[in-house]
């Protein structure tokens, strides 16, 4: 009698040892895809659809920004799917400092670049899939590694006196599918 | 077969159960405030730092972490953070002290020091609307360094506002941006900001 409870009481503990280290595993790995999602949906209903920019344009702290945001960097974003095909994004880089990043599902900011970095003060990026034709499109290609990601433009501002310069930078940024030539 | 019932009414139990408190308790160590910088680098007893955030190195568990208590961090190619979470006497920084941060300049295309409330990971409402100081607008010394008053009541020096009610813990967070090589080649043993307690 005392052997079989014995049995059972070891079979219940390596049975719960083990969803426990599944479940575990699990909530650690989805967390990222979770959050990225959470915050792609935010951009979305700010843009209006996916691979569309949406701008912030305030200076300074905001309630509604994502935890440990960077009040002086004013960033504009996109929400990607490239499940039909290749994203454009072009526009001009800010003069005191610029960068564009790229974030795959998992999270991981897969490809940044800044303005120094970049030969001109105008830039052009096709955002496509590893696989994707992308021949018959301008711009230089970064290939990301989830069909659905995040964009950041991050222009960073001194002060509030920089938003007018900040806006009409932003309004020269364009996100959008690229059209096939000839179409 | 109500034995075989039995068993797998009480193996489907233990699964419940398990999954329920693996589910909520891995949750809870993700989103804990006192947790979240584990995994950092202690550089100097103040500051921590870490080179993992945004990489595609870092571990499942630095991953979450940053995901969810500061997402879409820049990785170390471009942007490296430091975080200070004590004083330069190991005390935790409280809202209601007042504290000295006096730096060098800091050889980097950009860096920003934010103050964020521990508990929220947020910004810290004041009468300023002000959170942060930059390499740009930062009153500078002589040498090119810099001090920065964290205080809950106005300061007349540059003043970064923390508050009075509730006594809060709060973070400081070192953006630095685009680094040069002498500076990178460092990291992150960089001279840091001072951070001392002035008045509690």
């Amino acid at each position: 009698m005392l052997k079989q409870v014995l049995f059972y009481a070891v079979g219940a503990l390596v049975l719960s040892a083990a969803t426990f280290f599944i479940t575990r595993n699990v909530v650690i790995q989805q967390a990222p895809i979770k959050v990225m999602s959470t915050i792609e949906n935010r951009i979305v209903a700010g843009a209006g659809d996916w691979n569309t920019c949406f701008h912030n344009q305030t200076y300074g702290p905001r309630k509604n920004a994502a935890r440990r945001a960077n009040p002086d960097s004013i960033i504009s974003s996109m929400a990607y799917d490239l499940s039909n095909g290749p994203v454009r994004i072009a526009g001009e880089t800010w003069p005191r400092y610029w960068s564009i990043s790229f974030y795959q599902q998992n999270s991981d900011n897969y490809f940044v670049t800044n303005d120094l970095e970049l030969e001109r003060s105008s830039f052009e990026f096709v955002l496509a899939l590893d696989g994707q034709d992308i021949s018959a499109f301008e711009g230089v290609p970064i290939i990301s590694p989830t069909p659905k990601g995040i964009m950041l433009v991050r222009r960073f501002a001194a002060n509030a006196s920089d938003m007018d310069g900040i806006i009409a930078n932003q309004q020269a940024l364009t996100c959008a599918p690229v059209d096939p030539v000839g179409t | 077969m109500l034995r075989y019932l039995i068993i797998a009414i009480g193996a489907a139990a233990v699964i419940a159960a398990s999954f329920f408190a693996g589910r909520t308790m891995t949750a809870n160590n993700l989103t804990d405030p006192g947790s979240v910088f584990d995994t950092f680098e202690d550089v100097d007893g103040t500051w921590l730092y870490s080179d993992k955030i945004g990489a595609s190195a870092a571990t499942r568990i630095e991953r979450a972490r940053t995901a969810i208590n500061g997402p879409l961090g820049l990785s170390s190619k471009e942007a490296v953070y430091f975080i200070a979470v004590q004083d330069s006497d190991g005390e935790p920084l409280r809202s209601q002290c007042t504290y000295r941060v006096e730096g060098p300049p800091i050889d980097t295309r950009w860096w920003s020091l934010t103050l964020y409330d521990r508990i929220t990971q947020h910004y810290v409402p004041n009468s300023q609307n002000r959170s942060s100081w930059n390499s740009v607008s930062i009153p500078r010394t002589d040498t090119g360094g810099w001090v920065i008053t964290v205080a809950p009541t106005p300061q007349e020096t540059a003043w970064l506002p923390s508050q009075q009610s509730p006594d809060q813990p709060f973070d400081l967070m070192l953006r630095v941006y685009n680094p040069s090589a002498t500076t990178r080649n460092t990291l992150p043993n960089i001279d840091l900001p001072t951070v001392e307690r002035v008045s509690c």
